[in-house]
């Protein structure tokens, strides 16, 4: 095997400790992950890593995994997977550390988890949605995060309880995207729906004009994309100059990020989108995590940031029901663990993808962003139907 | 399908040429340096962004309306490329074109990840000049409408200028042969800085426009330099004018795909027609190398 971690040094990532504190009487815990300091999901992954360390500090107070304290190691992955990939190869030969937590986006945790796997090293996935993720049939690789195919979910199930009929869907040409628009595929035939309109776009497309006109000449009742925060800002304002009305609009991610609205002020009013979680949420241990947070970052924490406390609160959860550090041990474990953390529900399947914790909608309403779906968490009622253009 | 009711068609034609004239004018500024100096310019596209991010700025901090900002980056943009060209572009000027691109690629990531530190990669755009003006029954979209009356008008201003301006005509002599212009007492440096001056106030003129169309993030720029580079080849590679004709062509030509084929094949038109026109007219439609 190659020494990949005299090759890193020179890219000039460092470690780095957690909170150092008082010295542990036994041998420490270590935790390994890479996390996006730089590159494109640079927020997002500087995010992630303060909920992984204020995870370390909450596990520490109260005396570390099964009395060892625990000690965070990481690494800069540059958001790119072939530095993912490199980074868990260190983390696991290398550094040996105790525990793995997988890296944020799909296309980092498909690289590194393939490394965990080759190891057979049990991986949380903190940070990841794709189903391509669990369809390799991986054994160690558990995620979190609401897989992208049920993304869409609640919001044709209200569609089909308001009685309506006819959907169009778009959708961006890469694997999160395509996921989402296979899943409402699959959710539309299930209740009945009648997809009038499919059609897939280029990652750069900058124009739907063509799109938005033929979709108005078949008036469907909902308008659904897989799609990200630009395109699916660049149909809505689109959508508006030609007049496509639908009762329902919803992308994914687009309106589930809080630039949506300031991108697109009125147009962006009654638009449907997917949280993977809401600081608001009313579940239990959300409100505690969220404030103590905000009181140590200074900022209201984003999904990725409770994603990364959960990913943790996960590994704690299985090291306790096992009571060991057992690799195969804590496979097991984390297959059959069902517990809740400040993310959600954590319950998965037999391939460790997801299947506990469900999505949540979220809407547009009054300039802000809000949870309507399910009611049991909603905190607002749903907007039905869209405002007509005319009426605006 | 209905599709080829003549409303349709109208509207296809409509919406194409104003999405081509946002091209063309992204193309315009990048064909004009080529054409002057012969350097292909990869960070053009962070020009545009450029342009954008400071428009944004303008908007979030202090109100300004786009339409009104652009007063402001134009000038600031065309500072910017005066004084890029004399630091940085002016010492790969005529020294080959790979090293031209190792320049203008190192500077494309630069300004990427300046944008990134000060930016993050969070998209932003302007909620102004929303909707569209209805003529009869065709949708003419605002902002895009407001960019393509500017393309058209920038284009053709810098090409009356070129054309029959004492400074214009004193860059096109830089073009066509720098010695000689020298020899008869032209300052050449000056011109090309005054060129990358002018490519860089048409990239930013682009980048106002956007921000009331797209949401742009210091990434956005991959999405519209290539089609860039596929417009001037297909216009003819230096010529300034050409770059206008070929931005509207990809965009109604892109349209008519997205339309009666699939937006997916949309994406390929660009290169479909760069191959066409390799074949067909290696020089591009208004012939290559000449900036007038």
């Amino acid at each position: 095997m190659k020494r990949i971690h005299f090759l890193l040094a020179g890219f000039g990532v460092g470690i780095a400790l957690a909170s150092a504190g008082v010295p542990a009487q036994t041998k420490e815990i270590v935790v390994g992950t890479s996390v996006a300091l730089t590159g494109k999901y640079a927020r997002t992954g500087q995010e992630q890593l303060n909920g992984f360390q204020l995870w370390v500090e909450d596990v520490n107070r109260r005396g570390g995994l099964l009395g060892r304290k625990v000690r965070l190691a990481y690494y800069d992955d540059e958001s790119k997977p072939d530095t993912g990939a490199k980074l868990y190869e260190k983390l696991i030969t290398g550094d040996k550390v105790d525990l793995l937590i997988g890296p944020y986006s799909s296309g980092v945790t498909l690289a590194a988890s393939t490394v965990a796997e080759k190891h057979r090293f049990p991986i949380i996935s903190a940070g990841a949605s794709s189903s391509k993720i669990w369809a390799r049939g991986y054994k160690n690789v558990f995620g979190l995060y609401t897989p992208a195919t049920t993304y869409m979910d609640q919001i044709l199930a209200l569609a089909k309880e308001k009685g309506l009929k006819r959907v169009a869907l778009i959708h961006a040409d890469t694997a999160f995207p395509r996921d989402v628009a296979r899943g409402v595929e699959a959710s539309a035939k299930r209740l009945g729906l009648e997809l009038v309109f499919k059609e897939e776009y280029g990652k750069a497309s900058t124009d739907f004009a063509a799109m938005i006109l033929k979709i108005k000449a078949l008036k469907p009742d909902v308008v659904v994309g897989g799609s990200y925060l630009p395109d699916s800002t660049a149909f809505m304002r689109q959508a508006r100059e030609y007049q496509l009305y639908a009762k329902i609009f919803a992308f994914a991610v687009g309106p589930g990020l809080p630039d949506f609205g300031p991108n697109l002020g009125a147009i962006a009013e009654g638009v449907m989108g997917n949280s993977q979680w809401e600081p608001t949420l009313n579940l239990p241990g959300v409100k505690t995590f969220a404030k103590q947070y905000e009181q140590r970052y200074g900022h209201v924490p984003g999904y990725h940031a409770a994603g990364g406390y959960g990913a943790g609160q996960v590994l704690e959860a299985a090291v306790k029901m096992t009571r060991s550090f057992d690799r195969d041990k804590l496979r097991r474990a984390l297959l059959k663990l069902d517990t809740t953390t400040a993310f959600g529900r954590y319950k998965v399947d037999a391939t460790g993808m997801q299947l506990g914790k469900p999505g949540y909608t979220v809407q547009w309403i009054g300039g802000s962003r809000h949870v309507i779906l399910p009611p049991s968490v909603a905190a607002r009622k749903t907007t039905y139907p869209f405002k007509p253009w005319d009426k605006r | 399908m209905h599709l080829l009711e003549p409303v349709l068609l109208l509207q296809f034609l409509v919406s194409g040429l104003l999405a081509g004239a946002l091209y063309a004018l992204l193309a315009c500024g990048l064909n004009l340096v080529f054409g002057v100096m012969r350097v292909i310019n990869l960070a053009h596209a962070e020009l545009m962004l450029a342009g954008a991010f400071l428009t944004y700025v303008l908007y979030a901090w202090a109100g300004i309306h786009p339409l009104l900002a652009f007063f402001l980056v134009l000038p600031a943009l065309f500072g910017a490329g005066f004084y890029l060209q004399r630091l940085v572009v002016e010492r790969v000027v005529g020294k080959g074109e790979l090293q031209s691109l190792l320049l203008t690629y190192g500077l494309s990531i630069i300004l990427i990840n300046t944008g990134l530190l000060i930016f993050a990669s969070d998209f932003k755009a302007i909620p102004e000049l929303q909707g569209a003006l209805i003529v009869g029954d065709i949708a003419i979209s605002k902002p895009r409408t407001a960019a393509a009356l500017l393309a058209i008008a920038l284009t053709l201003g810098v090409y009356h200028f070129l054309k029959h301006a004492r400074l214009g005509k004193a860059i096109r002599a830089v073009a066509e042969h720098p010695d000689v212009a020298m020899l008869c007492g032209i300052d050449v440096v000056r011109m090309r800085m005054f060129t990358f001056g002018l490519a860089a106030a048409m990239a930013g003129a682009a980048g106002v426009m956007l921000t009331m169309i797209y949401s742009f993030s210091p990434e956005t720029g991959a999405d519209f330099i290539l089609k860039c580079f596929a417009i001037i080849i297909i216009g003819g590679m230096g010529n300034f004018i050409g770059a206008l004709y070929g931005g509207l062509l990809l965009g109604v030509a892109e349209i008519f795909v997205a339309g009666f084929v699939s937006s997916q094949w949309a994406e390929a038109v660009a290169y479909v027609l760069l191959i066409l026109i390799l074949l067909i007219r290696p020089t591009g439609l208004k012939g290559a190398a000449d900036v007038t």
